[in-house]
């Protein structure tokens, strides 16, 4: 790649990115590869990539270097930082002069510094309303990136949480309609264990219900492992409810 | 729970509050020019969960469709597209040939159904009738469209919460499994010492020779009025 012009480099990129989105992909990969070219396109130094989880809680998932992946751990156990600034207001953030910062992060100042990082950009990620986390390029020179360059970042960010955010919501999809065709599963084969059992035992669907639900405690299952055996007929209580019924010592 | 007041003029963003009253029907009677609506959710072998009718023509719809085993609806959980019927007369030959004519029956004279998704995978239907025929528009169908896209989670939510609930009440105006059904296949299973499918299958087969609902024939099942060891094969 070394011979690619920068153009090149970040159209390259933009593929790369973009074809995480069309088939299976790992997200992981995704977000490695994004720090890595935005890192090596941008002539940053080391990059790291932040995502929020469920609770809005930031994590550290991938960075290209042990040195960046410590200041940010820094950053959130210190919960102030350029990076969470920007996730908190979704605008990126750029401190073209660490050294000179000395006000607003005691912490992060003295962790960027001791890794020999003089400057950083933040760079948010997002879609419409939503801050999933951030993409944070860090410097060993001071100065700012221009326009263009922070433009780049923010385009190449936008592209990976596209696919972030499709992948999240495939997951979801499929967790829900799992867990419609279990509650209609369930249903249908305890309605059907009923009337089996209301035949054959000439029990009111009422009893029918109570009898799947004794077996069901009495045995430690799920009353649709019961109601299955039943709609089944690979368990038959009946003979059980006989048994039951009878005078004498019974279990 | 507090019954929100509908008397407001409805807007999209309305469509919490119906899903909080659990009436998902409404928004598309209200906002769409169309006779009635039925919403159903739809899993593998036909289980099935009808989370909402706004009138009996819109239920027996529902019904003939689940009696039937044809019809708009499955055409949409096979498609995933939306099926557009202005005019049931001029289509009764087509696609479904035995539910057309039934619906002409009931007085229903065009049928919109429209696929509720949850991600890419389609889990049920908006089934919405009209007395008249006539086309929707282009807007009536991007609004369709955009109200079976808002109204499919609290569907789903509903038609899981009611599938879990061992009592749950199954009137016209609340979600239906056709319980009875399910407990009459049961009994069939046991009379006739056969599998689930078999059985629903006969109980099925039985309500079309006699021209009655399948509902119908599985309450005289489940009151023990018809025993299928008695039919004749």
């Amino acid at each position: 790649m070394g011979g690619m012009s920068r153009e090149a480099r970040l159209n390259a990129a933009f593929v790369m990115v973009a074809d995480t989105l069309t088939a299976d992909y790992d997200v992981v990969d995704l977000l490695h590869t994004l720090v890595r070219e935005c890192t090596e396109i941008l002539d940053a130094q080391a990059g790291g990539l932040m995502l929020a989880d469920g609770s809005g809680q930031l994590h550290v998932v991938a960075s290209t270097s042990e040195r960046a992946d410590l200041v940010e751990v820094m950053q959130l156990a210190a919960g102030a930082g350029p990076c969470v600034d920007c996730f908190t207001t979704g605008s990126a953030v750029s401190v073209p002069d660490i050294q000179a910062s000395t006000e607003e992060w005691p912490d992060f100042r003295a962790a960027a510094l001791e890794q020999g990082f003089l400057s950083v950009h933040a760079t948010p990620m997002r879609l419409r309303g939503e801050i999933i986390g951030t993409m944070n390029l860090f410097g060993t020179s001071v100065g700012t990136l221009n326009r263009r360059d922070a433009a780049v970042a923010q385009a190449l960010a936008d592209v990976a949480t596209i696919g972030i955010l499709q992948e999240r919501i495939a997951a979801q999809s499929q967790l829900v309609t799992e867990q419609l065709q279990r509650a209609l599963d369930s249903r249908v084969l305890i309605e059907q264990a009923k009337g089996a059992l209301s035949h054959s035992g000439a029990l009111s669907m009422e009893d029918a219900f109570v009898l799947l639900r004794a077996h069901a405690r009495n045995n430690n299952l799920s009353l649709r492992v019961v109601a299955e055996g039943v709609a089944n007929r690979t368990l038959d209580l009946i003979p059980k409810l006989a048994a039951a019924a009878k005078p004498g010592p019974v279990r | 729970m507090g019954n929100p007041g509908t008397t407001d003029e409805p807007e999209l963003s309305d469509i919490a509050r119906w899903s909080r009253s659990n009436d998902l029907c409404r928004p598309f009677v209200d906002l769409l020019p169309v006779s009635g609506v039925a919403i159903s959710v739809i899993g593998t072998l036909a289980r099935r969960m009808t989370v909402c009718s706004s009138d009996t023509v819109a239920a027996q719809l529902e019904g003939l469709q689940f009696d039937l085993g044809e019809g708009p609806q499955w055409e949409v959980m096979k498609t995933g597209h939306p099926v557009l019927s202005p005019d049931l007369s001029l289509q009764r030959t087509s696609n479904w040939p035995v539910f057309g004519a039934a619906a002409a029956g009931l007085g229903v004279a065009a049928i919109f159904a429209f696929p509720i998704a949850v991600g890419a995978v389609t889990v049920g239907v908006v089934d919405l009738y009209r007395t008249t025929p006539g086309v929707l528009d282009g807007l009536m169908v991007s609004l369709a469209r955009s109200l079976a896209d808002q109204v499919a989670t609290p569907a789903v939510k509903a038609a899981i919460s009611s599938a879990e609930q061992d009592h749950a009440p199954e009137s016209a105006g609340a979600p239906t499994m056709r319980r009875e059904v399910h407990q009459a296949t049961g009994m069939i299973i046991a009379q006739l010492q056969i599998s689930a499918p078999a059985a629903f299958s006969l109980l099925r087969g039985h309500a079309f020779a006699s021209g009655r609902s399948v509902e119908d024939v599985a309450a005289d099942v489940v009151a023990r009025l018809l025993d299928f060891r008695q039919l004749p094969n």
